[in-house]
């Protein structure tokens, strides 16, 4: 009986198996890239119902973080500011920019279209539900909100700059030197530890006078007893 | 493969001959119960039933060609949901997003108002904690932890019913506009709580409404007291006790632990810890108090007593006697004297009948205990006290009272009399007669109770309301009063309305709203408030159209202004704290009015009150003159510990919550002893006392062999019980330590059911109206149709039983997540107990357990005491398993603790803990983070004075039956004990469970991919598997579970707003267990942080020349409670920070420090001590010993205080 199948199929299994496993490998390569917060998070722009600009607001007029997200220092959320808050000054200021609309439906109750419902702004930073992450403890012992957030003072539409995947929290917490600030800096979007030190003379446990922003980082962290956890219920509960 | 069977060790010679179990299984050490104890959840808790994979796999291959079909349609959707940030429009005052806010407030009870103060997040309460301001605040009741979620209740009533149908809130204010209007004979009947507010709108309603009468009932309260209470002090009179005041203490049937409270649990704890109370001295047993206890079923109370006594309902007003003409005798001649003796000539001694019956045969012993017990309350005169059950006759509370004068107990001693606004309030039974005879024609029904259901069957309470011709129910569910009254009115809950209540000293507490109604509830103050109001419209311009009608307000006024019922608390707090905002701003923060407490009461005319002594007394002792036999039971009714009197039906938390004696849950039973179950024959021919069963402590007596299998096919047998005509079909279980020829029934379950059972309310399907909801239908029995009114409605005689061979499923929990081990629960004696003195059997508490003794010490990984086995290369590791700051402990203390659930409650309302139902519950999943372990435990040999087991006729000689009968009983509350070597963390193939710095064995859920080797690894059981998605599907629709994706998600509208918004909702197929409330650490944690800040803005220079040193960053001493601790009613539980040497659980572990050779130790408190200590586990949570007090004149003493619990 005539042989069915030609000799060069003995090595087919082989040939389909190694393609089929470099393309799976490679599936999974690429959505193993797709699927991480670097990829899919980073750079998420939605429009608001009011195109508020950090960069005129903070950058050119110097409002600080805190006037809008108030109790950032006392509360594990940063609270997106209520209506009243923006009615504050946009009262009196460009108080007819259609831009504002939303702002006076919810809230001029002299505007034609109001109806008190209140803004919904787009969420950009989300952690998932099983994470507490709490904006207080990391404020009050001297991290920025550059460190996690990214210059948004110079961000025109708020976008996410950074992943807030748990390995990018886990770099922090392995060494949290390297992003210690002074908590009179923390607010300060522009700070540049190199400036700081060359304004301030700050002396280190033996006296001496600390030089690099990284001796400075480290200094803080014995200073202030900095011993961030890296066990599972400081954020997971 | 089969699990290594840990050999446990034997247990010393010294320390067997002292049985304890935790069931009838465990007693006959039935295969079943095996099978609990060597199994992590009891078998086929893991498994499907044929029928369930049957729906399983229909569904999963639905589920299959659903989702093949759908996954085209999600790559395309592949997209980031957007979601949204919504803030307040304005930002309320106070509310910071993601902070809770606490606000003080009061519950409203019978008993006495509850102080509390509320969690609230963003305008929900999710949780509720006491006041620990308060005089009156210590601790809190499973009821009051679960009230919280009456309030999201879904079968709560939203909708105004007119004859059982919907109507409006329109309709019914033109209804109550003409109430207003031509008022009539209006009776409005009240709850027994004191509510000052409502005593002075009653004032002005009855000067509104001449006609107007007022009436209180609440069923449980108890007439006889009442009654003996308004003739002896006056009307309204209440009598509170103070137990720091009290050295000896008898109860007659008085529960004042558990289901009759009276006076503050941390006092009686005070007096129990003997000047041990916070741990800043060791017990003395000079300064302990001693209890006393007469009842017939195991109460919360009696686990606690030093000396019990089990006798039938009816002999418990002849013990009385026999204990107060002891007391005559013993005492000097004196008014109280001869009062006494006047009140008790006309008791008959005990006869040698029931002598024998108490102490098998033993009449000597019977004189013994009597005389024992009354010469120990003699000797303490002043600061003795004697007690007697609220749901007791006139007779027993007269003789009560003569007692405690004889023994000084009124004024400097423990009891004081008291005014209470209570007056002028008529009875259930007045309201009856007058409908009967027409003195009334309106009923206003305002109180919690539900007359038409709990009424006994006799008083024909509903063919009197059906007289009236307009009845109005004010009330939270759609009961049975609210079907039988002409309208239904939807009530606010106690946190959604303005009030004002008195606690049981008489603090005037205010109860402030948390949130509007959700349903548009009406408070009872704002419907009194409009009607009072109301009068004075001029209706004739009503109705002419020239002025408008009014609007029932309730919730706000008109146009977002407070409600009525806040002008009208405004109104009553201006003549009792004061006029302007000063005061009520102050009262309102602090939830009460610093320094008010009732008046002492004047006491009544004391002729009148003799004579209705005598009188009360000859009538109960002539009814009940024939003690039970078997042809003759006596029938005895209580409250519920979940139900209560039936008000918190719909309660899951409570249902789920089993009985803190019996460890039902869902259910109510009729409880027996085992003699009277086999004399009754309950169980089936071949069942027959199996005198001789082997367990490894010897020989155990007197038990019927169970037929129960108490896993997941629990069943009980089914009886009828006959009560001269009136029947009832029921379910039996075996109580131990319970009275024979009595039969106990909780109260309050039967109101509704879908599968027909007898005496029960039908439910039809789909009913918005029916009286219970899904929780509450097909649960229990309705006992309430076979009460009467003789014997104060809660005690029968002359029961007949028929043996129906039929059986009822029944979920028992008590041999659930059984621990297997040796000395779990520790117990010693103020008295000598072969040869050792109480301080010698105190020091040897933590060498209790058989190697315990001779184990090598435990050397714990995180506080290094200098011992060599982590020196060399992993020293220089330490630090990394090694907090500085914190190290979370916890001591529990057997002593204190009473077994009621609190903790358990508190924990489900903390944790977002679901409840599962009751077939997953006696499958063996209930998700419970605490559960409360209750044996029973009595010595089976006699001693010598050396501890050696007496021999008679070369056989090892019993106890007498009457002590083997009558058993004592341990609770042991069990959750993770954080062990540092924590069995569960080494077989975790993902790493899920670990361990943080600061010694938790912490639980990460999204890591969980559930194995369960975890649960199959922890010797203490703590453990908890989400079988299904609890959360999301409704466990309480049969089947629901099994049908994944396609069951019923709803539980209701509103149960999500009570979730607490730190903590995980834990999803299916995921480990939990108990945190030591991590969510609290944290946040306590994070607060202290801020102090870097605020020290730099004090020193008003640079941050980076202010140091944070570990002292700063320590969470302040004690300020961290957990919610078991804090709901704890006798704190028995202490929490805190080991490394802080102020901190209470620091001083229940060690009573100080030693340095030798520059090497520091603690030296242990030793009546600490670990559970298990002998294998290693090295656990943050230890126990502290049980202390029993006997009186050495009494005929149990030697038999008391020997309660360590051993397993087989």
């Amino acid at each position: 009986m005539a042989n069915f199948f030609p000799r060069w199929t003995n090595v087919l299994p082989l040939k389909i198996a190694v393609c089929l496993g470099v393309a799976g490998g490679g599936v999974v390569v690429a959505f193993t890239y797709y699927a991480t917060p670097k990829a899919q998070r980073v750079g998420y722009q939605p429009a608001q119902p009011i195109p508020y600009d950090h960069s005129l607001h903070v950058g050119q007029l110097g409002l600080d973080c805190r006037y809008c997200h108030s109790f950032v220092e006392h509360s594990g959320q940063a609270n997106v500011p209520s209506a009243n808050t923006c009615w504050n000054c946009h009262q009196h200021v460009r108080k007819e920019s259609p831009k504002l609309e939303p702002l006076r439906r919810a809230y001029d109750e002299t505007y034609a279209n109001y109806d008190g419902a209140p803004i919904k702004w787009v969420r950009v930073h989300t952690n998932p539900d099983y994470v507490f992450f709490n904006h207080s403890a990391h404020l009050n012992r001297g991290i920025s909100c550059v460190s996690c957030h990214g210059k948004v003072n110079e961000m025109e539409v708020v976008y996410q700059a950074k992943s807030h995947s748990m390995g990018f929290c886990l770099d922090c917490h392995r060494d949290p030197a390297r992003h210690l600030r002074p908590l009179e800096e923390v607010f300060n979007l522009d700070y540049d530890p190199k400036e700081y030190l060359e304004t301030h003379e700050i002396l280190d446990a033996e006296g001496n006078v600390i030089k690099t922003p990284k001796e400075l980082g480290e200094f803080l962290k014995q200073h202030w007893n900095i011993q961030s956890k890296e066990s599972c219920s400081t954020c997971h509960r | 493969m089969s699990k290594r069977i840990w050999q446990h060790p034997e247990i010393p010679a010294e320390e067997t001959g002292v049985s304890s179990w935790r069931s009838v299984g465990e007693l006959e050490n039935s295969e079943a119960f095996r099978a609990h104890l060597e199994r992590e959840f009891p078998e086929g808790s893991g498994h499907l039933s044929e029928e369930d994979r049957e729906s399983s796999r229909r569904s999963f291959l639905k589920l299959m060609g659903a989702s093949s079909a759908l996954s085209g349609l999600a790559l395309v959707s592949c997209r980031r949901p957007e979601s949204y940030i919504v803030p307040y429009k304005k930002a309320p005052e106070w509310i910071i997003p993601g902070k809770p806010l606490f606000y003080a407030s009061t519950r409203p009870c019978a008993e006495g108002a509850v102080p509390l103060v509320v969690t609230t997040y963003e305008g929900r309460p999710t949780k509720l904690e006491t006041n620990r301001e308060h005089s009156d605040g210590g601790g809190s009741s499973a009821l009051t932890q679960a009230s919280v979620l009456n309030l999201y209740d879904p079968k709560r009533s939203r909708d105004f019913l007119y004859k059982g149908a919907k109507s409006s809130r329109e309709n019914f204010a033109k209804a109550l506009g003409e109430l207003a209007k031509t008022p009539g004979k209006i009776a409005f009947v009240c709850g027994e709580d004191d509510c000052p507010t409502r005593n002075r709108l009653k004032g002005e309603l009855a000067t509104v409404f001449p006609d107007a009468r007022f009436y209180s009932y609440e069923s449980l309260r108890g007439l006889g007291k009442r009654a003996t209470n308004d003739a002896t002090f006056g009307d309204g009179a209440e009598v509170v006790v103070d137990f720091e005041k009290a050295d000896r203490i008898l109860s007659l049937d008085c529960d004042f632990l558990g289901i009759d409270p009276h006076g503050n649990g941390i006092a009686f704890a005070k007096g129990r810890q003997g000047g041990a109370a916070g741990y800043k001295h060791g017990i003395d047993s000079g300064k302990m108090h001693r209890l006393y206890m007469v009842e017939t079923a195991y109460s919360l109370t009696g686990g606690m007593a030093d000396h019990r006594l089990r006798v039938a309902p009816s002999r418990v007003l002849r013990l009385a006697g026999a204990v107060a003409k002891q007391i005559g005798n013993g005492m000097e001649d004196s008014p109280a004297r001869q009062e006494l003796q006047s009140v008790t000539e006309n008791i008959p001694p005990a006869d040698f009948e029931e002598k024998r019956a108490l102490f098998g045969g033993d009449a000597k012993k019977f004189d013994e205990w009597v005389k024992g017990c009354a010469a120990d309350l003699l000797k303490a005169a002043g600061r003795a006290v004697v007690l007697a059950g609220s749901r007791h006759t006139e007779a027993l509370h007269h003789l009560v009272i003569a007692m405690n004068k004889a023994l000084k107990a009124y004024g400097e001693g423990p009891l004081s009399a008291v005014r209470t606004g209570r007056e002028g309030y008529a009875t259930i039974e007045h309201l009856v007669k007058d409908l009967n005879e027409g003195r009334v024609d309106t009923v206003v029904l305002l109180g919690p109770s539900n007359p038409v259901y709990d009424t006994p069957a006799d008083l024909n309470f509903a063919s009197a309301l059906a007289k009236a011709k307009l009845s109005i129910h004010l009330g939270l569910r759609t009961d049975a009063t609210a079907k039988a009254c002409t309208w239904h009115v939807p009530a606010a809950h106690y946190l959604e309305s303005w009030s004002d209540a008195r606690t049981a000293t008489g603090v005037y507490s205010l109860v402030q709203p948390m949130i509007l109604p959700l349903y548009d509830g009406v408070s009872e103050l704002e419907l009194l408030s409009q009607l009072a109001t109301w009068k004075e419209i001029d209706w004739a311009k009503v109705e002419s159209g020239e002025a408008e009608a009014p609007i029932l307000l309730s919730g706000e006024g008109a146009k977002g202004a407070a409600s009525p019922a806040y002008h009208e608390v405004r109104k009553s707090f201006a003549g009792i704290g004061g006029e302007g905002e000063d005061p009520w701003t102050e009262a309102l923060k602090n939830g009460f009015l610093t320094g008010s407490k009732y008046e002492a009461a004047e006491g009544g005319a004391d002729e009148v009150r003799k004579l209705k002594a005598e009188t009360a007394l000859e009538e109960a002792l002539s009814r009940t003159s024939a003690a039970p036999s078997d042809e003759s039971l006596e029938l005895h009714f209580m409250a519920d510990a979940s139900v209560w009197d039936g008000r918190y039906i719909d309660n899951g938390w409570l249902q789920e919550a089993p009985d803190p004696i019996s460890k039902l849950s869902w259910d109510n039973a009729a409880y027996v002893s085992p003699r009277t179950a086999k004399r009754l024959k309950v169980y089936k021919e071949e069942t027959k006392l199996v005198p001789t069963t082997k367990t490894p402590f010897g020989e155990v007596e007197s038990a019927p062999k169970p037929e129960i299998d108490e896993g997941k096919n629990a069943e009980a047998p089914v009886v009828v019980i006959d009560i001269k005509g009136r029947k009832l079909r029921i379910p039996v279980l075996v109580a131990f330590g319970h009275a024979d020829h009595c039969i106990s029934i909780p109260v309050g379950y039967g109101q509704g059911a879908t599968d027909g059972r007898e005496g029960v309310v039908r439910i039809r399907e789909g009913d918005p109206y029916a009286s219970v909801g899904l929780v509450g239908q097909n649960t229990g029995f309705n006992a309430n149709p076979l009460r009467s009114r003789a014997h104060g409605g809660f005690l029968e005689t002359g029961a007949k039983v028929e043996v129906t061979g039929e059986k009822y499923p029944v979920a028992l929990v008590q041999e659930h997540n059984a621990m297997n081990g040796r000395a779990l629960a520790r117990e010693v004696s103020t008295q000598e107990v072969a040869h050792r003195s109480f301080e010698q059997q105190v020091a040897k508490v933590a060498k209790q357990g058989p190697v315990d003794s001779h184990a090598p010490e435990n050397i714990s990984l995180y506080m290094r005491k200098g011992s060599t086995t982590w020196e060399g290369d992993r020293k220089k590791h330490a630090d990394l398993v090694s907090d500085k700051i914190h190290q979370w402990g916890m001591a529990i203390d057997l002593n204190t603790c009473i077994g009621c659930n609190s903790c358990m409650v508190a924990c489900q309302a903390e944790n977002n803990i679901p409840i599962v139902g009751k077939k997953q519950v006696a499958m063996g999943r209930e998700m419970h983070w605490i559960r409360m372990d209750r044996y029973y435990a009595t010595p089976t040999y006699e001693r010598d004075g050396h501890g050696h087991i007496e021999k008679e006729d070369g056989k090892k000689k019993k106890v007498p039956s009457w002590v083997s009968d009558n058993p004592e009983l341990v609770p042991q509350p069990v959750a993770c004990m954080q062990c540092e070597n924590a069995p569960c963390e080494t077989v975790c193939p993902v790493n899920a469970t670990v361990h943080t710095e600061e010694g938790l064995n912490t639980m990460s859920y999204n890591r969980c991919i559930g194995t369960r080797y975890c649960a199959n690894n922890c010797p203490y059981k703590v453990r908890r598997f989400n079988f299904f998605d609890y959360n999301k599907r409704n466990p309480l629709i049969d089947k629901n579970l099994y049908k994944g994706p396609f069951g019923e998600k709803k539980v209701g509208e509103a149960p999500h707003l009570q979730r607490n918004p730190n903590v995980s909702v834990r999803m299916r197929g995921v480990m939990e267990k108990c945190t030591y409330c991590v969510q609290r650490l944290e946040s306590a944690k994070i607060k202290q942080k801020q102090i870097g800040r605020a020290k730099t803005l004090e020193a008003g220079v640079n941050s980076t020349s202010v140091a944070v040193s570990i002292e700063d960053l320590r969470v302040k001493t004690d300020s961290v409670r957990t919610a078991c601790q804090d709901a704890c009613p006798t704190e028995a539980i202490s929490f805190g920070n080991l490394l802080d040497k102020k901190s209470r659980v620091w001083r229940a572990k060690w009573t100080g420090e030693k340095t030798e050779d520059g090497l520091t130790a603690k030296l242990p408190n030793p009546r600490n001590y670990d559970v298990l200590n002998y294998i290693g586990t090295v656990p943050r949570t230890s126990y502290l010993a049980r202390v029993k007090n006997p009186n050495p004149d009494m005929p149990d003493a030697k038999y008391r205080g020997l309660a360590t619990i051993n397993t087989a």
